[in-house]
């Protein structure tokens, strides 16, 4: 049963017919990857769209001085890409690396364009999809440039709420744009808060 | 006299660890026919096998962690593991120990090897169980119980040189001392080579043995060595354990709850807005906070 989420992710968010769906995914190569392996690696020529069926990957890039900054994590049911990359035809400018053992779905891009230009209810699906991608990193600016860190804290929680637990502090951090410590202190500060409120 | 006939004898799948300092075989649920629902209450069974840790001077573990809805119960027989949690407890679990933690609405925490054992390192063997609580109990107060094992109500058996430790409920109306919230008897049989232990328990009860050392015949028939784990058919209510070589085994037998599961990760809840409650909870630091 290969491709479970992934099949469940079209049925569950458009109208298509099964046999399009198996036809679709047929055309995806499926691929595991350990922990800590590179999908994608700054400087490299990005073709697909990634689906994580199971795991966690995660996309980030590194400042002049080396620092590590995460642009988005990607649990399961979730796209990720270098949309620079993949559609302007740049070299990468980020990693996207497993942060758990994954499995991961390649959607070619030719596919997307081809069925894009083929079928008006998947070019709507894509629209759909692009607009949502679109309205999540303005949110992302809008928290990053003038929300506090408890916020985007919160934001973070509240966008991918199984991952506090699986991911360590340090890259918890760097997606929001705080040092580890700053992190430790918005979850002390919260729990003081809420410690005795058990809901 | 009906027997209670043995299903199926598990031998354990390939380890993974559990942080850094848990090398564990999954019996309950990802074995074949030992599901959530198959083996009601228990709902988790892991098993690290004997394994040798060597001297590490920072002690490998499960760094900080939440629970909901259920409870762990942590049997030691080789080695030693420090705990603490987000509502400042915590304590060392030694040889022949169990801790018993009522997780209820939630404690954040964690579990290592304990400092000292890990500075020599040495055999490591234990087994976490997670068992349910009935969905009524789901968010009382966490608590804990720590069981020493020179405390616990150990029931002789006719060689005079091996017995039964009752961890929970009662063998042969020798009452064990950890509090359950549903019907259940956990206990640990330590036996010479020869000793003979009869078992009577409840045909709806879902029972299996593991056997943590030496090997075993159950019902005069069935053989199970070391690491192996037997399940037995839910009918009959009796059957015999004699030991081939010295032994040590592990038997739970609990009444099940027969009420819907919702799990994910650390939470075992009834629905999925529970679940998604316990989460909202735990990101919004409402189980404390444990550096």
């Amino acid at each position: 049963m290969k491709h479970i989420h992934f099949t469940s992710f079209l049925t569950n968010n458009a109208e298509f017919e099964k046999n399009y769906i198996e036809k679709l995914v047929g055309q995806c190569a499926h691929k595991k990857f350990e922990k800590d392996a590179f999908l994608l690696r700054e400087g490299e020529e990005c073709k697909y769209v990634f689906f994580v069926e199971k795991g966690l990957l995660r996309q980030y890039y590194l400042d002049t001085a080396g620092k590590e900054h995460t642009i988005q994590f990607a649990p399961e049911n979730w796209l990720i890409s270098d949309r620079d990359a993949l559609f302007f035809k740049q070299g990468a400018q980020y990693f996207i690396q497993a942060v758990e053992d994954a499995e991961v779905l390649y959607i070619e891009e030719d596919l997307i364009l081809q069925l894009s230009r083929q079928d008006a209810a998947f070019h709507s699906y894509n629209n759909q999809l692009l607009h949502n991608h679109i309205r999540q990193l303005q949110k992302r600016i809008r928290l990053l440039l003038s929300a506090t860190a408890e916020e985007r804290y919160l934001d973070f929680t509240a966008t991918y709420p199984d991952l506090l637990m699986r991911l360590p502090q340090t890259m918890v951090a760097s997606y929001l744009g705080i040092t580890p410590e700053s992190l430790s202190r918005v979850r002390k500060g919260l729990a003081e808060k809420n410690q005795r409120r058990i809901t | 006299m009906s027997i209670k006939h043995v299903e199926m004898i598990a031998t354990p799948s390939a380890p993974h660890y559990v942080g850094d300092g848990f090398r564990v075989h999954n019996f309950i649920p990802s074995y074949p026919r030992m599901d959530m629902k198959r083996m009601d209450p228990f709902i988790m069974l892991d098993y690290n096998s004997k394994f040798h840790f060597p001297p590490s001077e920072r002690p490998r573990g499960v760094d900080v962690h939440p629970h909901r809805g259920f409870e762990t119960v942590t049997i030691a027989y080789k080695g030693r593991v420090e705990h603490h949690d987000s509502s400042g407890g915590g304590g060392v679990i030694g040889e022949g120990d169990v801790q018993w933690m009522t997780a209820a609405s939630g404690v954040l925490h964690k579990e290592f090897h304990e400092s000292e054992w890990s500075k020599k390192g040495g055999e490591f063997q234990m087994v976490q169980l997670w068992v349910n609580l009935p969905a009524k109990h789901k968010m009382d107060p966490p608590k804990y119980q720590a069981l020493e094992n020179s405390k616990m109500t150990k029931v002789p058996l006719a060689d005079g040189n091996s017995w039964v430790e009752v961890i929970a409920g009662a063998y042969q109306g020798h009452q064990g001392s950890a509090s359950t919230f549903s019907p259940m008897h956990i206990y640990n049989v330590k036996m010479k080579a020869g000793a003979v232990a009869d078992f009577t328990l409840p045909t709806n009860f879902n029972t299996a043995l593991l056997v943590i050392e030496g090997s075993i015949t159950i019902n005069g028939t069935e053989k199970a060595q070391g690491d192996q784990m037997a399940l037995f058919a839910n009918s009959g209510e009796n059957f015999s354990v004699l030991a081939d070589q010295d032994a040590i085994v592990l038997i739970l037998s609990g009444e099940p709850l027969n009420e819907p599961i919702a799990a994910h990760g650390p939470f075992v809840m009834n629905t999925r807005e529970e679940l998604i409650a316990a989460f909202t909870a735990f990101n919004e630091g409402k189980f404390g906070y444990l550096e």
